[in-house]
């Protein structure tokens, strides 16, 4: 009751810290375009606003689970060694004569194995997610590196998916239009099936939404499998646009995957990984290292500065969750 | 037949397997690689043990609070360069190494106080510090492998003394071991450091200042790390920007194969643990299997060892062998 009195009463200048913070992502993401923009012109060059698009792109099919997963309380940092793992499936299935039906197949069908497993130890039998992760993305990590038996694979022929990453509407691409797409019904789904709501209660209490009756393990897992087969995509996607398998390949996307969904959290839902809050992270470290490059900043700068938005980021997340009631988050 | 009762406790039970599993592992990886059972090898393995070693004991206090640090990685291999830097610079050893502690341990304290103080998702913090950890390594060099003046500076010497035909390094581990032991399971600290794991509120309104020792705990964890770091420049002769990346896996599964071991994270079980994967890992890379492959195997040995460790696989188990037994028993 103190809590409603409290926002009836709300100041002009509380209201506008409020309206502030929740759209402060949005903010910096503006105002690092603008920056940017004033300082290296060709930043706005068609063909480089392509190129921050398409990288986006790539990176908003690897987190989109990822979201849910940190939206549900859980944590995945497998993901990057998933997405290593379905590229050189991709890649030696190709090379060996297969096809990109078979071998996107056989990539996606990877993916959703690891994810299946990491949501079976997680969710059924509860082991910690940080660790279970872990170690299942160091084996997917290492069954990677042992299919190219330690270097890269090169593909000679991209195929379909080379022609369909190369068509472009001016400076958006279409694979940008398509995940564009995709993060709307997903937000669709998140606030209007009974499963985004599931997700949020799993972080508050895992135990007090399996006692209402939810097969929270099952949840757990559904939601484990689809991560897995959506960074499995996302290898794929980059096997195509490297044309060549690299067992390496996720080291860059870790940081800059789990900064894009915990930064999001600063939006709309404050405190809570969402879907919208991850693309404008997405895009906002999509300029930032774009921007960066054309700068000449070394990549350790721009470690560092994910490494501090980061940090700062959840550290703003929880002040103001904490100053904000319940009621109004 | 008369039936003669043994009193063996548990934990004599669990010490006789754990040889048993050792003796086994070290026979199989004898009868496949005759080198495998010499003294230049165990040599190996109690340098390899030592650094692996020392960075798993401060995280079994970060694990003992629940708690996880991703940072002490990326840390220690800001410590190792600027340990490196120094050197290079010509100031004595002490001082590079007092220097790197300086530069390392407040950035653990930090993420203690960002956790313990201020409520802040500890997973996330140290992700986020330990990549500004690892950036900032890049600072003095650009990236370059800082070898200057190693030869003469003394730091080899961490790396290939030996007292009584044992490496000073494993003196370094045992004394480390000892002394964390103590404060772990013989004093009123240590006491503390298990009741904040435990159930965080009723140890802090018992009066225990949960607060500081997961502080603490932050701290100890990147103490140790550049402890380990330490060694491991010392036996490569050079200091890079990846040397820190090395002791992640092996420090989390040493804790945690040593806790499904020994029944609980604590110093000894941290010991048993890394003492089991630094035996498995060295004969892998003398029977010559490629690196790649190392990787999976600590994540396999993890994984079985969070498997093992949880109550509820656990619990499942025992149900299921008591189970058949007592079908045993009817039939």
């Amino acid at each position: 009751m103190r809590a409603v009195l409290a926002s009836e009463q709300a100041s002009t200048p509380a209201l506008l810290l409020s309206w502030v913070a929740r759209w402060s992502l949005m903010i910096t993401l503006l105002l690092n375009i603008a920056a940017f923009s004033w300082v290296a012109p060709q930043m706005l060059e068609p063909g480089n606003l392509a190129t921050i698009l398409r990288s986006a792109a790539i990176m908003g099919i690897m987190v989109l689970g990822l979201t849910w997963i940190n939206a549900a309380g859980k944590l995945d940092v497998s993901f990057m060694q998933v997405a290593a793992l379905a590229n050189m499936v991709a890649a030696a299935l190709v090379e060996i004569g297969s096809g990109w039906t078979l071998a996107v197949l056989g990539a996606l069908a990877s993916g959703a194995l690891v994810g299946a497993i990491n949501g079976w130890l997680i969710g059924v039998l509860r082991l910690s997610p940080l660790i279970t992760t872990i170690s299942t993305g160091g084996i997917c990590g290492s069954v990677a590196a042992a299919i190219g038996k330690g270097t890269s694979i090169r593909i000679s022929d991209a195929g379909p998916l080379g022609d369909l990453l190369a068509i472009s509407f001016g400076p958006v691409p279409l694979i940008a239009v398509l995940v564009g797409v995709l993060y709307v019904i997903a937000w669709w789904c998140q606030e209007h099936f009974t499963m985004g709501r599931y997700l949020y209660a799993l972080a508050q209490n895992e135990e007090a939404v399996l006692e209402a009756g939810v097969p929270t393990d099952r949840l757990v897992l559904v939601l484990y499998t689809f991560t897995g087969i959506f960074c499995a995509g996302a290898g794929v996607l980059l096997a195509v646009s490297l044309s060549s398998g690299q067992p390496m390949i996720g080291a860059s996307y870790f940081i800059d995957g789990l900064t894009a969904v915990l930064v999001g959290a600063m939006m709309i839902r404050i405190g809570q990984p969402n879907v919208i809050g991850t693309a404008t992270g997405i895009v906002l470290l999509a300029t930032l290292v774009s921007g960066g490059a054309l700068l000449g900043w070394p990549d350790y700068q721009r470690d560092i500065l994910k490494g501090a938005l980061l940090v700062g980021g959840v550290a703003f997340t929880v002040w103001i969750a904490r100053r904000t009631p319940a009621q109004r988050r | 037949m008369t039936l003669k009762t043994v009193n063996l406790s548990a934990t004599t039970l669990r010490l006789l397997a754990i040889v048993l599993l050792l003796l086994v592992i070290v026979g199989i990886f004898s009868y496949l690689e005759p080198r495998y059972a010499s003294y230049g090898n165990f040599s190996a393995i109690t340098r390899h043990m030592a650094a692996n070693g020392l960075a798993a004991l401060g995280l079994t206090f970060v694990v003992v609070v629940r708690r996880f640090d991703l940072s002490f990685p990326g840390i220690a291999t800001f410590a190792a360069v600027t340990i490196g830097y120094m050197i290079a610079n010509g100031y004595p050893l002490w001082l590079a190494i007092a220097t790197g502690m300086v530069a390392a341990v407040p950035i653990g304290l930090l993420n203690g106080w960002a956790i313990g103080m201020r409520g802040l998702p500890d997973i996330v913090v140290t992700i986020g510090s330990g990549s500004i950890a690892a950036g900032m390594a890049f600072l003095y060099s650009g990236g370059q492998t800082i070898f200057q003046n190693f030869m003469t500076s003394g730091i080899l010497d961490l790396n290939d003394t030996k007292i009584l035909k044992i490496n000073i390094s494993f003196y370094l581990l045992v004394t480390a071991y000892a002394i964390a032991g103590m404060v772990l399971h013989r004093s009123t600290a240590g006491i503390g450091f298990y009741a904040t794991g435990e159930n965080e509120t009723s140890a802090y309104y018992s009066g225990i200042r949960t607060k500081r020792y997961v502080l603490a705990a932050f701290g100890i964890s990147i103490f140790t790390a550049v402890l380990a770091v330490i060694l491991l420049i010392a036996s490569s002769g050079n200091a890079s920007t990846n040397h820190g990346a090395t002791l992640l896996m092996p420090a989390y599964a040493g804790v945690y194969l040593g806790a499904a071991l020994l029944g609980g994270a604590s110093v000894p079980a941290t010991f048993v643990g890394t003492l089991v994967i630094t035996i498995l890992l060295d004969g892998f890379s003398l029977l010559g299997v490629p690196y790649y492959y190392s990787d999976g195997v600590v994540s396999t040995i993890l994984l079985f060892g969070v498997i093992a460790f949880n109550e509820r696989v656990r619990h499942i188990a025992r149900h299921l062998v008591f189970k058949n037994f007592r079908k045993g028993a009817q039939a």
